[in-house]
């Protein structure tokens, strides 16, 4: 038999609620600390203890990152998916399963079966505890069936469980135990095995939620008004985390302010108070959150505020799937609210973005004086991802045209809030305290000089120039990661979380003959090389993880005329993360249709 | 030369003449009690000699939304939207917490669309004055009933009011609001004290002041009018307001009983007592009263509950002294070492 070496998926079923997600988190650091390119996905339910969570661990030296297309290992710890799991294994494949799961058991004569009494095991450690003690049971027949380093499991346990020894003792006799039952009762059958990689960079696990946490710190936050919502709530808290070690005084008084508010409008109007009263305020939350914000997003659009709202999209409409991933808010971030808008959006694809974009959108917020979104989504933003390490702005922070000394406002000729003074559509402020041009801010009409209006040239002369700030803003964003093929056949524009799919779809499509190009975009309105690449290419995929497409709309309403018949929209969502595979075969069908 | 002798001028303690106070010409409806609210505001925040650019006025949606424009010309102000400046007002404060921030709302802005942030602003002892421009009706959108319309009340237009009335002081007292006050705009003089103490206030004070509409609702079935109020009104004390930079000895003392009562600058509200004596600090006495009143069909105003023991929104902030405004931006950004050391915290 052929061993197979890093280059697997396991799939764990557990219950929500029993302590399994730090028993994977140990297995997924133990096989991160031994070079193995790895990745980990937590499939949860909407749900605070019972109901099925899956976790599925993704071994590849080809550093692909999606969940594979099969499992190989199954874990079955859960009673209520028991036959599900295991009916949905494809031949050959190991399972790994309580033998002391009450009626349950394994009866294909298909597949590997490695019986082991986790529960009886556990309770050996402690009775009270047990069924804590079972998950991390399976880590330890794990480690010895896969062959992971003892020293990166033990590593990993001390990183879990950080300072505390009982804990660190406990889940190390568990491991133990695990390992040794594997050794005297289970003889190993199964081709699969992890070994040690040389890594050249070196690199840590972190989830993009706590990355642009970081990153909004970095980025001076002073004040984060929020609403808890899955899947962003671990990005508020992380800010809340973090304040103590980056934001206070020797006395503990902090420079970032933090409200939960009553609801998500009202931490939305929290986030426009801030940014007229001149200081960096954000949100974050989800597209229901930002279903709620609309009124205060168009007022800060309107009226010119600066406020950055995080977005962790999961899957709507409405409640939707409040646990799974999916990038459907593109079109009501860019559009939000009622009337004419237009608003930047910065969509990062790994956490170092998380984290650079978490400090520039305040940067740009304040320099177009005009609500700035991070779209991150719950694959990205809850799951931990492999990271080069964080990237210190290069840059002093852009407070924007804001006139705070009194000579510099005499200088003057006239001083309006909305007048364009440079040309570039961008007005200058005063702030409230100053006692320089106060105005009555208003989501009324307005003139240049910001008093009431109504006159038809005072609204059509506000609306264009809106609309020219917010157009200049295109090249000033994140310009988009091109990896690009010489034959510039097929080309395809893809976001966000996608970045952790894309090679394995790349190399699918490739396997056909076909050469592929790539262009991820970071940031709406859309930079000019995204164009130019559209433009180089025969035909181009707009790839999404929705169901309508609504990157491909975008640019469809802003591409040339004669660039549109090239791009063809291939858009799914079935509330997974995206699985290379089948995004890979509508590629090819979708490239078919356009042949004929 | 002039033969005309020198006008007097009269100045404040910051030697400003009461036009640094005003505000642009009101678009409201003639004899509009919002209006007399707005020349008690300039009239306040003049006397008390509050610098014109250090008060944020702020507002949501509807006629009493609209008069910010109309006073305090040299503040900053946001006319934010329907029922939300609660909320904007929070985020102002939690950056600059050194204004003055005067909301001024109205009844369907605060008892409907707004009630959630105007409990929860009430709730954190947000540090604001919020004057509430009671007339029972909506007047932009042409006269249907707000949510404080009295029962048995009718308006100008329509149908008797039948369904019960929210009481936005007797909600404020339940939640423990530092500084609940009703008025009426047609009682200048005890307006301008309870606005004065107000913003002498630390804390949340709220003002609920009957603002009759002359449009639609100051008709005589109407329990809001301007007749039916001073004929109704309950007056629980005279009040003085004897700010904190002026000797009391220069006051006149009353006869008869008063209360004197401290407040966070130092200023004084004195209440008269007219028949029994009302204390502020009495929850239940002042439910009581709005309770009787009520059910006699009365309005009763004054100063009916006063708490200043409570923390306010600043002190559960836990910020540093300056205002955040104020922080240089190399202390608002973290260090490179803070995020060298992250780094290697991670790696290890």
């Amino acid at each position: 038999m052929d061993r197979i070496i890093n280059d697997f998926t396991i799939n764990i079923a557990t219950a929500n609620g029993t302590g399994s997600q730090s028993a994977n988190l140990i297995l997924l650091q133990s096989l991160f600390e031994m070079g193995v390119p790895v990745s980990g996905k937590n499939l949860f339910p909407s749900n605070i203890s019972g109901l099925p969570t899956w976790y599925i661990v993704r071994l590849s030296d080809r550093g692909y990152q999606a969940p594979g297309d099969r499992t190989h290992i199954q874990v079955l710890v859960n009673p209520a998916t028991w036959e599900e799991d295991l009916a949905a294994l494809e031949p050959g494949s190991v399972v790994i399963w309580n033998s002391d799961t009450k009626k349950k058991t394994v009866d294909r004569d298909d597949i590997i079966s490695y019986p082991v009494p986790m529960s009886s095991l556990a309770r050996k450690i402690n009775p009270k505890i047990a069924k804590l003690v079972t998950n991390i049971i399976y880590v330890g027949v794990l480690a010895e069936l896969l062959d992971i380093d003892q020293d990166c499991l033990e590593s990993a346990v001390a990183k879990q469980f950080k300072g505390k020894d009982t804990a660190i003792e406990l889940n190390i006799t568990a491991l133990g135990l695990g390992r040794d039952y594997c050794k005297e009762h289970l003889a190993k059958e199964d081709p699969y095995g992890a070994e040690k990689r040389t890594v050249e960079k070196p690199q840590f696990f972190i989830e993009g939620n706590e990355a642009a946490a970081l990153g909004a710190h970095y980025g001076g936050a002073q004040l984060l008004a929020w609403y808890p919502i899955t899947p962003s709530s671990s990005l508020a808290e992380n800010i809340i985390n973090y304040i103590p070690r980056l934001r206070t005084d020797e006395e503990g008084n902090a420079t970032c302010a933090v409200i939960q508010a009553e609801d998500e409008l009202a931490a939305a109007g929290m986030v426009l108070g801030a940014g007229w009263a001149g200081g960096r305020g954000m949100t974050a939350t989800s597209g229901p959150g930002i279903s709620l914000m609309q009124e205060f997003i168009g007022l800060a659009y309107f009226a010119e505020i600066p406020s950055v709202f995080w977005d962790v999209t999961r899957v709507g409409p409405s409640t939707g799937l409040p646990t799974r991933t999916q990038q459907s808010d593109i079109a009501m971030l860019y559009e939000g609210s009622h009337g004419d808008t237009q608003h930047i959006v910065l969509m990062p694809g790994t956490v170092e973005e998380c984290f650079e974009f978490g400090w520039r959108a305040f940067d740009y917020t304040e320099r177009f004086q005009t609500p700035v979104f991070g779209m991150s989504d719950l694959d990205l933003g809850m799951n931990r991802w492999a990271c080069d390490g964080f990237t210190y702005p290069d840059i002093p922070m852009d407070r924007g045209k804001v006139v705070r000394e009194k000579d510099v406002f005499e200088a003057f000729e006239t001083f309006g809030r909305y007048l364009d003074v440079d040309g570039d559509g961008i007005p200058y402020r005063t702030l409230p305290g100053s006692g320089m041009a106060p105005i009555l801010y208003r989501g009324t009409g307005h003139n240049p000089m910001g008093v009431y209006s109504e006159k038809p040239e005072d609204y059509f002369n506000l609306m264009a120039r809106l609309k020219m700030k917010i157009e200049n803003a295109r090249d000033q964003l994140p310009a988009p990661i091109l990896r690009e093929e010489e034959e510039c056949e097929v080309g395809i524009i893809f976001l966000g979380s996608m970045e952790n799919s894309i090679q394995e779809i790349d190399d699918i499509l490739e396997d056909t003959g076909m050469k592929v190009s790539q262009c991820r975009v970071r940031a709406l309105p859309l930079h000019s090389e995204v164009e130019e690449f559209i433009r180089r290419h025969e035909v181009v995929i707009v790839l999404e993880i929705n169901r309508d497409g609504q990157l491909y709309g975008i640019l469809r309403r802003e591409l040339p005329n004669e660039l549109v018949t090239k791009v063809h929209s291939v858009a799914y969502s079935d509330g997974m993360p995206p699985r290379a595979r089948i995004y890979a075969e509508r590629i090819l069908a979708t490239l078919e249709e356009v042949k004929q | 030369m002039s033969d005309k002798p020198a006008r007097a001028i009269k100045l404040n303690v910051l030697n400003e003449p009461k036009d640094s106070y005003t505000g642009g010409p009101s678009s409201l409806c003639p004899g509009c009690g919002h209006d007399q609210i707005s020349s008690v505001i300039i009239n306040a925040a003049w006397e008390n000699g509050i610098e014109p650019h250090r008060i944020a006025k702020m507002s949501g949606i509807g006629c009493s939304s609209k008069t910010p424009a109309y006073y305090l010309g040299q503040s900053h102000g946001f006319n934010t939207v329907h029922g939300r400046m609660p909320s904007v007002t929070t985020g102002a404060y939690a950056i600059n917490k050194d204004l003055l921030y005067l909301g001024v709302s109205g009844d369907g802005d605060s008892a409907s669309i707004g009630i959630g942030q105007l409990i929860h602003a009430i709730r954190r002892n947000m540090d604001m004055v919020y004057v509430l421009e009671n007339n029972g009706v909506y007047g932009l959108t042409k006269g249907q009933y707000s949510a404080t319309a009295d029962v048995g009340s009718k308006k100008k237009k329509g149908a008797v009011n039948e369904t019960q009335p929210i009481d936005l002081c007797a909600l404020a007292i339940n939640l423990g609001c530092t500084f609940v006050a009703r008025s009426f705009s047609g009682s200048k003089k005890q307006l301008t004290s309870l606005i004065k103490a107000a913003m002498s206030h630390k804390g949340f004070a709220l003002i609920d002041v009957i603002s009759p509409c002359v449009t639609f609702n100051n008709n005589d079935e109407s329990m809001r009018s301007y007749g039916y109020v001073k004929e109704n009104e309950i007056t629980l004390h005279m009040a003085d307001y004897i700010p904190h930079f002026n000797p009391v000895e220069e006051i006149e003392v009353p006869e008869g009983h008063f209360r004197d009562i401290t407040l966070h600058d130092g200023s004084t509200i004195r209440l008269e007592t007219i028949s029994e004596e009302h204390d502020p600090a009495d929850a239940m006495a002042a439910l009581t009263a709005l309770h009787e009143a009520e059910t006699t069909k009365k309005h009763v105003t004054g100063l009916l509950y006063f708490d200043p023991t409570k923390p306010s929104l600043a002190e559960d902030l836990g910020l540093v002294e300056q205002p955040l405004i104020d922080v240089p931006d190399e202390v608002l950004r973290p260090s490179k070492a803070s995020l060298d050391a992250l780094n290697a915290e991670f790696l290890a």
